[in-house]
């Protein structure tokens, strides 16, 4: 195959429309779209789609090892044009297609944190086949795709030869694009970039990006994300769409995805829900969190009972330092911080707090009573938000225990959960006047 | 027991998903539609009455296509049109859309001068004060806190038809008229009827009404429910249309009077508020002027960059989306300045700006019909045959009414 060696790149546009002959030289028809296949990290061509006739358009598939030339002159195929079979519409459900899965489409910038639109593809010409090297995403490629460009470039030209404008190509690495293109019989998106990329992306990224998807888009790419990118998705989107995509989630996944929020998020979210819609999930749970999760429904949610979460690390008072350390590092958290350790009796009793310097700094065979502050402050389940808040800054605390009336651990309230209610109240007043809304 | 339950879980279903249909139809009754129903009436008496049983059956047709894309695709219009037809149609379609909202968008600033007017305040003051007004209260993102008053301020409209009722009108003949059409081969009376039907099925309402559904994130299943929505607003929109056919007729057409300016269209008030019509009327052009003046430049920016894939929002800054906001202030400026032009005739720009809409329209439509006929964006829910027949029947007629308004004006 000869692709033009003058040039090493060329941008899909460029090939769109162009006539393809075949090996006598007929005219069969024009170059619509362009079949590609995944490889390592840059899909590479593999057929070409032909599109003639209008009104009643035909299309047929010529594989790659067919071709023998492809340039924005057009393309030459070694077969005979009789040879080839021809469908009344272009929709192969397998494969990734540039024309219908990229070039105009919404797609995800894992790079940038945000979905773009693609006004063109830049195509790396490799011996004898053609790789997506780069989106476009400019006014360039959108002159270029309306076919102004060479005119709008010679105007500016004459005005300013070394106009910003003419070199300001915006292209994205084909390595940071997540394709959203659904999958008709699955409803799930094609993911061929490794999860990893999306892992990546700050959590609170992750859910600006997915609130800035469509409604099928979203139901499509959370069915297609693994349990953390789930997890991350969910904990960072809104209540509305929240209830969306669990409506749209089989028991099992709820049970999956529930089981793995922290407390207090799942909570944040359950006491949202109608009381039937919230039994039935908590029935779904794991009896042992569900229990808990409905015991923490109880609380008022502006109470430090409603807020906290119970996923903390407590270690009983005898325990020496370096048991306690190995103890810690068993531990797997769902997501809450874990400098403080809180020493506890057999009655689950909160003795003393202390933290993870506290506890590297103090002899191995010491127990680790030693290592506790001098003192201990906590707050009870129904002390109000404003308390907690005081009593935090005044102690530069990042977490500060909870308990119930006989000072028994019930759980932890993060500086996090209060900042979050502190900007609420803050910003009630601001918020009648000024709702942020997303038109 | 259980019956009763469903029924108010359907009535709660339907409270959740409704809004679109409603809205778009409040906002198409503005300052545009107010003066061109008033002048149909008050020009031709109700010669022009039979037009909206076809029109209301064309507008619960095209809304319905766009209410069932939105929620098939969760698309919005102008992002189908980019995502299927390519950059070079879109660019079109969006300049086609950006030309008809600039001129709606005029009319809109019209409606407030002319309110203005009977008011007895100086248009130069009140235009740049409105068009200052609108532009803070979407860029500050105010407006869907004051959407609410727009619409209750919209019963206004219910003037129209207690004013009907006072005025007696002579209901067999009415009846008569919106079931005898009374075509006229008469390039005044087919200028009219484009504008009424240009006015009631703006192409603008179209991207609209679909984003504001998949806004709502209505699902397949509920689909039921946002027809029903759209249903009772092109219902509501032509019934209040038809009383101000019927008050101007009344009052204006059997007297002889002819609409040229806003003061001669508030007559029409006159059985329900005496010599208080002129500030009745003012009052209700100015809402419809100011609530329409604020969807529609917002609404063609919206349309715009989905299209061009530009980045939307008003809760970004003028640099991270900078196309958006120019477009949509640049619409508002042009819309207020040229009202601003000395001695310019309000209700002329407000007739043309509807004729616009009309010719324009089917140039939307058929993109609408290739879309919504796509197997592979619709699936099972493309159009049937019946659909399709009247779709396509809408879009000859409206072609050949622009076809013969160009000959009448050009050739004679």
């Amino acid at each position: 195959m000869n692709i033009s060696a003058a040039k090493m790149f060329i941008f899909f546009s460029e090939l769109m429309g162009k006539p393809v002959f075949d090996k006598d030289s007929r005219r069969i028809g024009e170059i619509y779209d362009l079949v590609v296949k995944p490889s390592q990290v840059y899909p590479i061509s593999d057929g070409l789609v032909i599109r003639k006739g209008f009104p009643n358009r035909k299309y047929s598939i010529v594989n790659w090892l067919d071709i023998e030339k492809i340039d924005p002159e057009g393309a030459v195929i070694k077969i005979q044009g009789s040879a080839l079979n021809y469908f009344e519409i272009h929709d192969d459900k397998k494969e990734l297609t540039l024309r219908r899965d990229i070039l105009d489409q919404q797609v995800v910038d894992t790079h940038n944190h945000k979905v773009i639109r693609v006004n063109d593809i830049q195509l790396l010409i490799v011996d004898h086949a053609l790789m997506i090297a780069h989106v476009d995403i400019g006014g360039r490629g959108l002159l270029r795709r309306m076919g102004f460009l060479k005119s709008v470039d010679l105007i500016v030209k004459s005005f300013n030869p070394k106009a910003k404008y003419l070199k300001n190509e915006h292209l994205i690495s084909w390595k940071h694009i997540q394709p959203l293109t659904i999958n008709p019989v699955s409803m799930t998106i094609k993911i061929d970039l490794p999860q990893k990329n999306l892992t990546n992306i700050p959590a609170a990224d992750l859910g600006d990006i997915f609130l800035d998807l469509n409604i099928i888009h979203q139901i499509a790419l959370f069915k297609s994300l693994n349990l953390a990118n789930k997890t991350k998705i969910f904990t960072n989107i809104d209540f509305k769409t929240q209830r969306l995509l669990l409506e749209e989630s089989s028991d099992q996944e709820i049970s999956e995805l529930l089981n793995n929020i922290a407390s207090d998020e799942a909570t944040d979210f359950l006491e949202k829900l109608p009381r039937d819609k919230t039994k039935h999930i908590l029935n779904l749970i794991e009896n042992k969190y569900s229990k808990r999760l409905s015991q923490l429904l109880g609380y008022s949610g502006d109470s430090a009972g409603g807020l906290m979460t119970t996923e903390y690390i407590a270690i009983a008072k005898d325990t020496k330092v370096f048991a306690a350390l190995n103890q810690i590092k068993e531990r797997k958290f769902k997501s809450e911080p874990a400098q403080f350790i809180y020493i506890i009796d057999e009655a689950n009793h909160l003795i003393n707090t202390t933290n993870l310097r506290r506890l590297i700094m103090a002899g191995p065979d010491e127990p680790i009573q030693n290592s506790a502050f001098p003192k201990t402050y906590f707050v009870h389940l129904d002390s109000s938000v404003k308390e907690v808040a005081y009593l935090m800054e005044k102690y530069k605390y990042f977490a500060i225990p909870v308990v119930d009336e006989n000072n028994v651990l019930q759980g932890i309230i993060t500086v996090d959960d209060i900042l979050s209610q502190l900007i609420a109240f803050a910003w009630r007043r601001l918020k009648r006047i000024k709702i942020i809304q997303k038109t | 027991m259980k019956n009763l339950k469903t029924f108010w879980a359907k009535i709660l279903i339907f409270l959740s998903v409704m809004g679109p249909g409603i809205i778009t139809a409040n906002v198409d009754n503005d300052a545009g539609g107010i003066t061109t129903y008033s002048v149909a009436g008050a020009h031709f008496g109700y010669a022009l009455i039979w037009s909206f049983i076809p029109i209301i059956i064309a507008l619960v047709i095209i809304q319905e296509m766009c209410s069932r894309m939105a929620v098939v695709t969760g698309k919005g219009l102008a992002d189908l049109i980019r995502e299927e037809f390519g950059v070079r149609i879109t660019f079109y379609a969006m300049t086609v859309l950006v030309f008809s909202n600039i001129f709606n968008t005029i009319s809109e600033f019209a409606g407030i001068a002319a309110s203005a007017e009977l008011f007895g305040i100086s248009k130069y003051l009140l235009v740049p004060l409105c068009a200052i007004f609108v532009w803070w209260l979407i860029v500050k993102g105010t407006y869907k806190s004051v959407e609410k008053v727009f619409l209750v301020a919209c019963l206004f409209y219910v003037c129209y038809i207690i004013s009907g009722f006072l005025s007696k009108p002579d209901w067999n003949l009415i009846a008569k008229s919106s079931i005898h059409p009374n075509f006229q081969f008469d390039k005044a009376y087919i200028f009219m009827l484009i504008g009424v039907v240009g006015t009631t099925i703006a192409p603008w309402m179209q991207f609209y009404q679909q984003s504001s559904v998949v806004e709502k994130g209505i699902k397949i299943e509920n689909y039921k429910y946002s027809r029903l929505d759209v249903i009772i607003g092109a219902f509501v929109v032509n019934i209040i249309a038809i009383f101000i056919i019927i008050v101007c007729a009344n009052t204006l057409f059997v007297n002889g009077i002819r609409i040229e300016t806003a003061k001669d269209a508030a007559l029409a008030l006159k059985p329900l508020a005496g010599q208080y019509c002129f500030y009745l009327f003012a009052f209700g052009l100015l809402n419809a002027s100011v609530f329409s003046a604020c969807i529609l430049p917002l609404s063609t920016a919206y349309s715009v960059c989905e299209g061009m894939g530009w980045e939307i929002g008003v809760n970004r800054t003028f640099k991270e989306a900078p196309q958006f906001y120019s477009l949509y202030t640049a619409i508002i400026v042009i819309g207020a300045a040229v009202i601003l032009i000395p001695g310019v005739k309000l209700v002329p720009i407000m007739l043309i700006s509807q004729a616009t809409n009309g010719i324009l329209l089917p140039f939307v439509l058929i993109f609408m019909l290739l879309l919504v006929n796509n197997k592979r964006l619709m699936g099972k829910h493309v159009n049937s045959k019946f659909y399709n027949f009247c779709a396509i029947l809408i879009i000859v007629s409206m072609i050949l009414l622009s076809l013969f308004l160009f000959f009448t004006v050009f050739i004679k």
